[in-house]
């Protein structure tokens, strides 16, 4: 831990702010991807369903006073937590749409690089908690013993939101770095 | 008030419901049953006696009978039940029912007593089992159990067989009601067999909607149809309902959850939901909500279609909240299509299939396909492959030792079913080997070699049959086959024989089995040359004597490849007489040709080719030419490309005959090529792509005999003839006023391009440069054609021509082949003197004539004319002077004396022409006019002025229309002399001036003699011409004719009446004899021009 102290957490910042805004890029595709595939009505147009949620994943929807009020470590850790959830759904997700959805190399290409932006965005958050010194949570089953026996019907839904929530993270990775970056400075 | 409630509602509901009429026909017999009981009551009750014994069984071994006790009948009452035939049969009992054994078939009487308060009254009834009824007891659910992943329900319960007999048959009858409004919605019979025993019996039954959304209730009652059982059967009572009902115990709310149906089958599908259902869907569609208890909907839907890989979504949706299913629509799996087994090695065994009919189902739900082997029950399974759609699917399975039958039964099954192919193999018959490995080609001598290859596979029990295809530059593609036996593994050889030595072979080999199954593919392509061998043959030779007779020139041809059988590197060739040999050795190659000096002719040559391998046998071929005296030289023409040469058969030659040809153009000794043909033969075709159209070829035919070879024929032939290309050369030798000789020359050889069949000669009147000339084929009839076919003859006389007349002479020669170019000349024949002494000799008379008739009317009318002319006092009206001024005012026809001027420039061209071109004109005549009008016009400038080609009549030319339009002439001597009578008189003047004027003229006349005569001998000098220097003095006796004073002109008479008066005189003087005069002396003046102006028609 004590470490970190000599890194400047300008760099690490950047680089996960870019990949975070690369992946900005992506969400909406892999949204889009996956809902086609789900059929009716998922891959109606304009389909939506916010009342969807998963337990084991927590929401990215914060009243803004609050995210702004949150301090480095605070800010820093949730999202770590939401990106290890992420992964972890992610490859869920994968496994049942290879299931669903044998057939379409596609999706299943676009879940798994989703998956491994995400890791790789845990590792850049990891080099920034450890330049800013803060003590790095530990990596824990988030999905537990819930995940199995899951119909069809749950797994498309399941998907959903885990690609929903991807992007929604995305974009809260993004508003996040962008914060830290201006406050550290190269 | 519950239960009446409850009464109520179930009569409402039986009523209601026509399912159920056998109930309510039972409940109706039920109560016109209780109305006769009453009624039957009073009427016992009036005679105080026992009535309606009525007895009925539930399992046949025992009856109750029961009564109705009569009227004050009460307590204490006891009664006495005998039955007759019975013995010691009769009970006491105080109840009205009683339960006996059973009675044996047909009537019994029995007897009831009954005593109260010690009165005593006895009923006799007659009872038979046809009177007893039969009403099973009740049955009883053991268990009703629900599966609600297959909403199915299972009900269990106890037969109760033991108290019946073996062999009943039993009817149940089964209620299944729906939701708490106990709506039937399945009656169902089933019918068992008692065994004499209790036995639980089981009935399942699935329901097509989701036991989970609505309450299920059962019920069960039983008919026993006992076939010795002769009484009325009746059914039990219903068993107490049970019923089945879902506890909420996941998530899950919509029901079912990722079924798996057929395409086009029915489902239902429903929705547990405390909220209220807004709307439920299936993929896009809308579907209408039925509703269930509580807030659970369902829908239906009918004749469902194929689902997307990810299913089909069933989705409902409350207000704030979706809950939804996936079904999974598709097909089972098609029978596997093509099913083959076959091997590559008989190591492993191939089975490969087309799946058929998609299924629509992926994933876990993905048809599985299990291969199975019935003779050694061993079996593989498939591992699904994703990627593969419709392609081949394929198993391995390894072979089994001492095994060769397989029965292959291959299943393959998916969540809606299962289906099977199978095939039986003899693994034997069924090998496709491996396109055999490490292919290679060795040498065994020049015309074998050995192959060999590998092939990977156990084949040790069989025989293969191999393809080697042999493939040869030019050369039809061989196959050749061989069986080899198998190996276990290993590489095969075999030797491949009756090959061309120094040959580039290309082979390829392919295996399949002795008992044929299926080529491997090709191996790799080997090239191989095989080795060199000795040639075959000597070379083809032929032998020719230098032109001095000193040296013999020995020729040989390259051999073929095929009898060559390797690279040629040298010829030996060797002359041997008795006496001597003579050698020339290792002659490279690329030669062909010897020479050797030689003493004298009778030699014996032999040619022998070397390559590296050894020497050809010898070639040989005598030096001697025996000597032929008649020998004709004959002509052949050939036919495309080749010539056909026959001759007879002659008997002394006795070995072959040798056809040698060349350029008929070349020198001796002159060879292009030959030909040897056997003895017996008596004619070839000749045929060379050194041959060319239009070319001589000398062919010479040589027959063989013992000691040398003898010229037998000699023939001049050509592959094709053509037409000459250049026209004979040819000379006018002779002219005469009818005639021409005209002489030409041979064509050369080269030039004449096949055999020459003879001349065409054309001749027609005109001159050079008239468009007329063009077209000698049109077929003009004034052209005249001469064929000369005899092609010795090589002059011409060209009769009957017309003197002094402009001939175009055409001349061209013609082969088979067509004809050739022409070359033309004009020439002019000589002028008939006959006809110019008459033409010059009338007019001369007519002239006289009228001098002297003149002569005598003035002399006769002297007087008058006196008076007339010359009085001694004029008469003013009379001068013309006066009337010149009148005219003048009148009118124009003054003026017409000046109209003669627009020629003038003409004559003036004319004049300086004849005095600067004299040389032209003489060219011009002995120049051939070959070139046609192309060359004439460029030669125009040259020519321009040379208006006339006939120079020595030059001076003819001038009264000539087309030349003189003679005002030209006479309006210079009008200007010179200022005459203005002159250009009126002119054509006179001229027409007289030809005769009288004699001393100017004379020289002209011999002219055409002298000019014909030197324009023979190229007569260049024209300054020396006779025919030239009178024309200039014509032209000055033309200027000064008019004022002579020795001229005798008639109108030079007019002049000098006419002189002293004005121009306007003329027109009074001689009116009529001048309109008559000039067309008399015109008749004279063409007679003369009839010679020369007719060609110009």
């Amino acid at each position: 831990l004590s470490s970190a102290a000599p890194i400047s957490p300008a760099e690490p910042i950047s680089q996960a702010y870019s990949l975070a805004l690369y992946m900005q890029k992506n969400t909406s595709t892999l949204l889009q991807t996956y809902l086609q595939h789900q059929g009716s009505p998922f891959s109606d147009p304009g389909f939506s369903a916010p009342e969807l949620q998963l337990s084991s994943l927590p929401p990215a929807a914060v009243p803004f006073k609050t995210w702004h009020a949150l301090d480095d470590g605070e800010r820093l850790s949730r999202a770590q937590g939401a990106f290890l959830a992420l992964t972890q759904h992610l490859q869920l997700v994968g496994d049942d749409q290879s299931d669903l959805n044998p057939g379409s190399p596609i999706l299943l290409a676009q879940l798994g690089a989703a998956r491994l932006r995400a890791q790789g965005l845990l590792g850049n958050m990891a080099a920034i908690m450890t330049a800013l010194g803060l003590p790095i949570p530990p990596e824990e089953d988030t999905l537990g013993l819930v995940a199995f026996g899951a119909s069809a019907f749950e797994r498309k839904c399941r998907g959903y939101v885990v690609t929903r929530e991807y992007g929604h993270w995305t974009d809260r990775a993004v508003r996040d770095l962008a914060l830290l970056k201006a406050k550290y400075p190269a | 008030t519950m239960d009446v409630y409850f009464g109520w509602r179930h009569l409402s509901q039986v009523v209601g419901n026509k399912r159920m009429r056998m109930t309510s026909s039972f409940q109706w017999l039920l109560s016109t049953f209780i109305l006769l009981y009453l009624m039957n009551e009073v009427n016992s009750q009036k005679k105080g006696a026992l009535r309606d014994l009525k007895c009925v069984t539930n399992n046949l071994q025992e009856w109750d009978c029961s009564w109705k006790a009569p009227l004050g009948a009460g307590r204490g009452t006891v009664y006495e039940v005998c039955i007759e035939d019975r013995p010691r049969s009769c009970y006491r009992l105080e109840k009205t029912n009683i339960k006996i054994a059973a009675l044996s078939p047909g009537d019994h009487e029995i007897r009831i007593n009954s005593l109260h308060d010690l009165q005593s009254s006895m009923s006799k009834f007659i009872l038979n089992e046809r009177n007893v009824s039969l009403v099973p007891d009740t049955p009883k659910i053991l268990n009703l159990s629900a599966d609600f992943s297959t909403s199915t329900l299972h009900l269990t319960w106890n037969d109760k067989g033991s108290l019946f007999p073996y062999h009943s048959n039993v009817i149940w009858e089964i209620k299944i009601l729906r939701k708490e409004s106990m709506e039937l919605v399945k009656l169902a019979t089933y019918n068992t067999t008692l065994s004499g025993k209790d036995a639980v019996r089981h009935w399942s039954w699935t329901s097509d909607m989701p036991l989970e959304c609505a309450t299920h209730h059962v019920g069960i009652r039983r008919y026993i149809d006992c076939p010795h059982f002769s009484g009325r059967k009746e059914w039990s009572d219903w068993s107490p309902m049970k019923n089945i009902s879902w506890t909420p115990d996941s998530q899950t709310k919509v029901f079912p959850q990722d079924k798996v149906i057929l395409v086009g089958s029915d489902i239902t599908f429903c929705c547990v939901s405390q909220e209220k259902v807004l709307l439920a869907q299936i993929g896009h569609k809308n579907c209408p909500l039925i509703q269930l208890d509580g807030g659970n909907v369902a829908i239906e839907i009918h004749n469902i279609s194929v689902s997307a890989n990810s299913g089909t979504n069933v989705v409902f949706t409350t207000e704030d909240n979706m809950f939804g299913t996936v079904v999974f629509a598709g097909y089972p799996p098609d029978s596997p299509q093509k099913l083959n087994c076959e091997t590559h090695d008989l190591k492993e065994i191939i089975c490969s299939w087309n799946p058929g009919r998609p299924t629509a189902l992926v994933g876990p739900r993905n048809t599985s396909y299990t291969l199975f082997e019935s003779f050694s029950g061993k079996y593989v399974k498939f591992k699904r492959v994703e990627a593969l759609t419709n392609e081949s699917y394929q198993l391995l399975f390894q072979m089994l030792p001492n095994q060769e039958m397989y029965n292959f039964t291959l299943n393959a099954r998916n969540p809606l079913g299962r289906s099977a192919s199978t095939i039986l193999v003899n693994i034997t018959e069924r090998v496709s080997p491996h396109a055999p490995t490490s292919f290679k080609v060795k040498d065994i001598n020049s015309t074998a070699v050995t192959l060999s290859w590998h092939l990977p596979g156990n084949f040790a029990k069989i025989y293969l049959l191999c393809e080697i295809e042999i493939n040869k530059a030019n050369s039809i593609q061989e196959s050749r086959n061989v069986t080899v036996k198998g190996v276990e593994n290993s590489s095969y050889l075999v030797a491949v024989d009756k090959l061309n030595p120094y040959t580039v072979y290309t082979f390829r080999i392919r295996c399949s089995t002795e008992t044929f199954w299926k080529w491997s593919k090709w191996s790799n392509e080997r090239k191989h040359l095989t080795t060199e061998a000795i040639p075959s043959k000597g070379p083809d030779t032929w032998r020719e004597w230098s032109s001095d007779g000193k040296n013999l020139i020995i020729y040989w041809k390259p051999l073929p490849i095929n009898e060559a059988n390797g690279k040629i590197l040298s010829y030996n060739v060797s002359c041997s007489s008795n006496e001597e040999t003579q050698s020339l050795s290792e002659i490279p190659d690329p030669q062909h040709k010897a020479e050797i000096q030689l003493d004298k002719n009778d030699y014996i040559i032999s040619v022998v080719a070397k390559n590296s391998v050894g020497s050809s046998p010898p070639s040989k071929i005598a030096s001697m030419e025996i000597p032929n005296d008649d020998l004709k030289v004959e002509q052949a023409v050939g036919i495309g490309k080749k010539i056909l040469l026959t001759w007879h058969h002659n008997p002394n030659m006795t070995c072959d005959y040798v056809i040698k040809w060349c350029n008929s153009s070349r020198s001796d000794p002159c060879l292009m090529d030959w030909k040897k043909v056997p003895s017996n033969t008596t004619e070839t075709i000749i045929e060379s792509d050194q041959f060319r159209p239009g070319i001589r070829y000398n062919f010479f035919l040589y027959g063989c005999r013992n000691q040398g070879y003898q010229l037998l024929r000699s023939i001049t032939g050509y592959i094709e003839e053509l037409a000459p290309i250049v026209a004979p050369n040819f000379t006018v030798e002779d002219t005469s006023a009818d005639s021409i000789l005209v002489k030409w020359e041979d064509i050369p050889v080269e030039e004449l391009r096949g055999f020459l069949r003879g001349y065409l000669f054309y001749f027609e009147k005109g001159e050079r440069d008239t468009s007329k000339m063009r077209g000698l084929e049109s077929g003009r009839s004034d052209i005249k054609v001469k064929n000369i076919t005899d092609i010795s003859q090589k002059t011409l006389r060209i009769a009957d021509l017309q003197g002094k007349t402009s001939y175009h002479l055409v001349l061209r020669a013609y082969t088979d082949g067509g004809m050739g170019p022409e070359k033309s000349m004009f020439v002019v024949t000589k002028e008939n003197s006959v006809g110019l002494i008459i033409a010059i000799l009338i007019p001369v008379g007519v002239a006289v004539l009228v001098g002297i008739v003149t002569s005598i009317l003035c002399y006769r009318k002297r007087e008058w004319i006196k008076e007339t002319f010359y009085p001694d006092i004029p008469n003013p009206e009379n001068c013309k002077a006066l009337q010149f001024q009148k005219s003048v005012c009148e009118g124009s026809s003054a003026l017409k004396t000046l109209e003669m001027n627009p020629c003038t420039p003409n004559n003036v061209e004319v004049l300086e022409t004849r005095s600067t071109v004299p040389k032209i004109e003489d060219t011009e005549i002995m120049s051939p006019v070959a070139e046609r009008p192309e060359g004439h016009s460029e030669a125009e400038p040259g020519n321009h002025v040379a208006v006339s080609y006939c120079p020595p009549i030059i001076e003819e030319e001038l009264p000539d229309p087309a030349v003189d339009e003679a005002g030209g002439t006479a309006q210079v001597i009008y200007i010179d002399v200022q005459s203005m009578y002159q250009p009126q008189a002119k054509p006179e003047e001229e027409q007289d001036s030809d005769p009288v004027a004699g001393a100017g003229y004379k020289p002209q006349m011999r002219l055409p003699i002298n000019s014909a005569a030197e324009a023979t001998a190229v007569g260049d000098d024209v300054d020396k011409t006779a025919g030239y220097r009178p024309q200039a003095n014509v032209n000055t006796w033309h200027l000064v004719s008019p004022d002579s004073p020795r001229s005798t002109d008639s109108n030079s008479e007019i002049v000098s009446f006419g002189s002293p008066c004005s121009i306007n005189s003329r027109q009074f003087l001689i009116p009529p004899k001048d309109e008559d005069s000039p067309k008399s002396n015109g008749g004279g003046w063409s007679f003369t021009n009839f010679f020369q102006n007719k060609p110009n028609d």
